[in-house]
């Protein structure tokens, strides 16, 4: 058995150490709580905002004017805007304000040319939502930060389940050690919890490059923990069943769609959408925002590909567009042009669809970031019903920082643990570690097994649809799975162990997206099934509750928080 | 495949893999040249590349992941590629 080497307490636990985990935890310090962040690789550079962002969604009154309204319009509107309950929207432009002055005071450039710019992300004509800001040095910023504000940290240290107490409440987590040569665990007791724990990824087969399971535009060891502990746990989630499909250039995973200044052409030039025909500095091309779709749409139908053409840009506006790209943490695909000699002025890169991945769809939360689950908070972008990208990452852990940390004043401290859900825990690690050297199967092949179930049961559209037969079959198929994973699956180390555990948490995200997918009996944006063809408007206010007690999955239907 | 060391660069100071947050690397102590243990878990976040003190990591991008691109001209004309 894999022992527990080590007990902890804090009044708040941050999982995760992204940008939303390293907000509550500043937040959370700054309120007088004794907070510890565990993240399973380091803070300074973890997640998907590693190494950069750089459009940061926000209302400032001092660009928008006074009416809010202008700018939460815009949001909702917006490829992030799909699965908003409006309530917390406006909660958090609101807070959007202050933030962007904090990062400022705390020296992440939010106007690095002097001026608060906007751009990106933007349709002509309309108010811009999006503040144009370099990113690259957020992490460390906020890690240093977190450490002055006195937060501790617990980095290499994947969470593996909560800890609960006698009355089944989660009062802690367990955390496995992955930076020595055997597995440990540390036991940490918490009033209140912060799950942060980012997108999950690796859930469906490549499109860039089958076989290879790290060409992603978001940090690859995020694989759903949060969505998985608060599925597992009878906890609510949403719009699981909504697939979010990013786009950006073929075949190098990246973000940074909307840093690009380009027009989306047709080999023929002609534009693919209405907005721009030349390079636009401020806008760039809107089109693809509108719909990621019809990279792939006109691929199948042969009237693609569809690239993205800067060409006829003054070359001061190109070189915005590369600082832009650096901000925004994609400098890897600069120097891969660098060395082949591809060049914005003079080639037009051709743009895809990526496989679907689960970000802003997951975890519900209230407008103070609670969960359904008391004393359990989520933000960034494992949350179900709100989603603005970094900047929801940090103004959302902002709010659930001070959430948690008041409510922390209340909570009792754990007095006693129930220790058969521990063992369990426990146990379900150590078996998968003591068939080390076994010739057991591998967190690889598992991975893969997992995705191609999804892709081919819970498919994305176009000309693939989903429909009650091949949802319930994927549902066996996964069953199936699970058991044949708990007799086979080995890791001879511990960085392979945290890899197969990585696979049950997408085993857990895609058994609720298929249990949500079969609840939804109509078509709505990427969730489309053959046997409801119809996007039904009587539901167009509502969302879809999920939750699973103990096996027992049930769906209800709420309405929008308005 | 991605990232290389440059061991006549490297110091051994580890931090590309304190902060690799793909735990791609293996670090024997300080002195010692990180070992690449699973280059094909690189999500070319470039976090080694931008904090190595002493530029000693570069990232090599797979065949695969490589950018597809044509000239613009091609598209001005109205040329199929």
């Amino acid at each position: 058995m894999i022992p527990i080497q080590n007990e902890m307490t804090c009044d708040v636990l941050c999982v995760g150490g992204g940008i939303a985990a390293l907000q509550a935890s500043i937040a959370a310090a700054e309120e007088g709580s004794d907070v510890l962040l565990v993240d399973k690789a380091h803070p300074r550079r973890s997640g998907s905002g590693a190494t950069g962002c750089d459009h940061f969604g926000c209302y400032l009154p001092e660009v928008h004017g006074d009416d809010i309204n202008v700018i939460v319009r815009e949001i909702l509107g917006s490829q992030t805007g799909t699965c908003h309950d409006p309530r917390l929207t406006r909660r958090f432009l609101k807070e959007s304000t202050a933030m962007v002055h904090r990062w400022e005071s705390w020296g992440i450039p939010m106007r690095p040319k002097g001026f608060y710019e906007f751009k990106g992300h933007a349709f002509p004509t309309r108010p811009r939502a999006f503040l144009h800001y370099d990113g690259r040095q957020q992490k460390p910023i906020l890690y240093k930060k977190a450490g002055e504000c006195g937060v501790r940290f617990l980095p290499y240290s994947p969470v593996v389940d909560f800890v609960f107490n006698e009355h089944g409440q989660p009062v802690g987590a367990l955390a496995l050690r992955i930076d020595q040569e055997d597995p440990g665990f540390t036991l940490i007791r918490s009033r209140t919890i912060v799950l942060a724990t980012g997108v999950a990824t690796r859930l469906y087969s490549s499109e860039t490059s089958p076989g290879m399971l790290f060409n992603l535009a978001y940090c690859g060891s995020c694989t759903g923990t949060g969505i998985s502990l608060v599925w597992r746990n009878g906890g609510h989630t949403l719009n699981m069943e909504i697939p979010y499909i990013h786009a950006g250039p073929k075949h190098f995973a990246r973000c940074g769609k909307a840093s690009f200044i380009g027009v989306a052409r047709y080999p023929d030039g002609s534009p693919v959408g209405p907005f721009v025909t030349e390079p636009d500095k401020d806008y760039g091309d809107v089109t693809l925002d509108v719909s990621h779709r019809i990279l792939t749409e006109r691929l199948c139908d042969g009237r693609g590909p569809i690239y993205v053409d800067c060409h006829g840009a003054p070359e001061a506006w190109l070189d915005e567009m590369r600082e832009a790209l650096r901000w925004e943490g994609v400098a890897a695909m600069l120097d891969h042009m660098d060395e082949e000699g591809i060049d914005f002025s003079r080639h037009a890169i051709e743009f895809m669809q990526y496989e679907p991945h689960v970000q802003g769809r997951g975890v519900e939360i209230d407008e103070n970031g609670e969960t359904s689950i008391p004393n359990v908070y989520a933000a960034g972008d494992i949350v179900g019903n709100f989603r603005v990208g970094v900047s929801g990452a940090a103004v959302y852990g902002w709010i659930c920082g001070k959430s948690a940390a008041r409510k922390s004043k209340d909570a009792p401290s754990s007095s006693s643990l129930d220790q058969n859900s521990l063992d369990a825990a426990c146990d379900r690690c150590s078996r998968i570690y003591d068939r080390r050297g076994s010739g057991g199967a591998t967190w690889r092949e598992a991975n893969i097994a997992v995705q191609t179930l999804m892709s081919s049961y819970a498919p994305v559209p176009p000309h693939k649809a989903r429909s009650a037969n091949l949802l319930c079959a994927g549902l066996k198929y996964m069953k199936d799975l699970r058991a044949k994973l708990d007799r086979e699956l080995s890791a001879d180390n511990p960085h392979e162990l945290m890899r197969a555990l990585e696979v049950y948490e997408l085993l857990d995200c895609g058994e609720a997206i298929m249990h949500a997918a079969l609840e939804r009996k109509e078509s709505r944006g990427n969730h489309v099934r053959s046997d409801y063809t119809l996007t039904n408007p009587l539901l167009s206010n509502k969302f879809l509750i999920m939750t699973n007690r103990k096996g027992i999955v049930a769906g209800t239907w709420r309405e929008k928080w308005n | 495949m991605p990232p290389i060391i440059d061991k006549d660069k490297c110091i051994g100071c580890g931090i590309c893999a304190a902060i690799c947050t793909m735990d791609v690397f293996s670090h024997s102590g300080k002195g010692h040249s990180p070992e690449v243990l699973y280059p094909e878990e690189c999500w070319h976040c470039r976090a080694c590349t931008m904090d190595c003190p002493k530029g000693a990591v570069r990232l090599r991008l797979p065949i695969p992941y490589r950018l597809l691109f044509v000239d613009s001209a091609t598209l001005r004309q109205g040329r199929r590629v």
